[in-house]
């Protein structure tokens, strides 16, 4: 029997998360990329409700589509549990392009009518007619910026593009709650971080270690001591 | 020249014999089909190889280009641990890891191509310039049992003495322009 090592990449998805922040590549992760969090998940929490369906204020029906689609591949839900949609990256997608991020709502629908375009000229079909596997792929080349050429209209790079959505994405998904994203705080549960708390007493930490710190389930913004706009970093 | 480059950095005790490469949809010195670039299905071509030399174990393949990469070579797809039974590659090896290799390649693993990606990504050559893409396929003595995810750098020296045979195939590729709106 093959050794089970060799028949897995040799990045873990662990390492995936953790490195796509800063290479750039290989952003397309199962949701679960830290499979194996430090933290055991909480022992009696409900389920995480869904993030809200509905129109959103800047993108067209169609646009929205395909950035669900878009955002759907890059943490989607599997079997262990829920992805970027359902932590609500689309809408803080939306609300950040109503507030700090308006200046990158054309860049938005330039890029989709690309990514769409770029998918019927290459793979025959619009975006969201393909499978998961070439929904992957065809993202993999607008990542490392393949994707570009005349006709398909990409405004520089395509690969700038898919950065700009993948940043994004992770704040939607991993950010403070307070932002419109991390619905229930799954993301926070992806990545197995236990949540804000003030105070972290020795037994804290020793259950931290342990994995079976219970996640405290708090903004930032539910403590006194932060409030938005107030200026610090 | 892309083989003497290879045989350099690939020194052996013995001289390795040339075997045949082949591809039923490509050939040296013509056109690959678009499927193999970003301005097609972007899928790993097919291979086959012919007169192996006796004692091969394992096999190993390099896909780079010559003309591009600081320094050269661009290297677009790295697969190793190919066991020797196999005559071939199929078109379409998977890039997603979770998926298994096909029928005959068990065991076979993907290294990091010039992107740090391990799997198969086609030929983009910048604007319509023409670039040669040098599929090299190495006969090793033995079953070497390398870990995913060599770089080309690593796995020229992880079979560095272990290079029996060598076969290539070049075909070259320039981007077809897309249409002015691909949308029907």
């Amino acid at each position: 029997m093959a050794d089970e090592s060799r028949d897995r990449p040799g990045i873990s998805r662990r390492d995936l998360l953790k490195s796509a922040g800063a290479a750039g590549a290989a952003a397309l992760i199962p949701a679960r990329a830290a499979a194996d969090p430090p933290m055991a998940p909480p022992a009696a929490s409900a389920p995480p409700a869904a993030a809200p369906a509905g129109p959103l204020m800047n993108l067209t029906a169609n646009e929205t589509e395909v950035l669900s689609a878009m955002v759907d591949r890059l943490i989607p839900s599997d079997d262990m549990g829920p992805g970027a949609l359902e932590a609500g990256a689309l809408r803080y997608i939306d609300r950040a392009l109503s507030e700090a991020e308006s200046d990158s709502v054309e860049a938005y629908r330039i890029g989709l009518a690309a990514l769409d375009r770029y998918s019927r000229y290459s793979r025959g079909a619009p975006f969201l007619e393909l499978s998961d596997r070439d929904k992957d792929s065809v993202l993999l080349d607008v990542q490392l910026g393949g994707a570009t050429g005349a006709g398909v209209g990409f405004a520089g790079s395509s690969g700038a593009f898919f950065n700009m959505v993948k940043s994004h994405t992770w704040q939607g998904t991993f950010g403070d709650p307070m932002y419109g994203g991390n619905v229930n705080f799954i993301g926070w549960d992806i990545l197995g971080y236990p949540g804000v708390r003030m105070r972290v007493s020795e037994d804290d930490q020793r259950e931290m270690e342990a994995g079976q710190l219970p996640p405290a389930r708090r903004s930032a913004y539910d403590f006194g001591q932060f409030q938005v706009g107030g200026g610090e970093d | 020249m892309a083989a003497a480059a290879l045989t350099a950095s690939t020194a052996t005790a013995q001289t390795p014999t040339t075997f045949i490469v082949e591809s039923r949809t490509m050939t040296t010195g013509e056109m690959m089909p678009r499927d193999y670039s970003p301005d097609g299905r972007n899928v790993s071509p097919p291979l086959s190889w012919r007169g192996l030399p006796a004692g091969t174990r394992q096999l190993a393949v390099i896909c780079q280009d010559h003309g591009a990469g600081n320094p050269p070579p661009w290297v677009h797809w790295i697969l190793y641990n190919i066991p020797a039974s196999a005559s071939g590659l199929p078109e379409g090896i998977p890039f997603d890891p979770a998926d298994p290799m096909p029928a005959g390649l068990e065991g076979a693993t993907q290294g990091a191509n010039g992107w740090g990606l391990p799997m198969y990504r086609g030929p983009a050559p910048p604007g319509t310039s023409l670039h040669h893409y040098h599929f090299a396929v190495f006969a090793l003595d033995a079953a070497l049992d390398l870990p995913p995810g060599l770089t080309r750098a690593e796995l020229l020296d992880a079979i560095d003495g272990h290079v029996i045979g060598q076969g290539a195939m070049t075909p070259h590729y320039s981007r077809h322009p897309a249409p002015e709106d691909p949308t029907p």
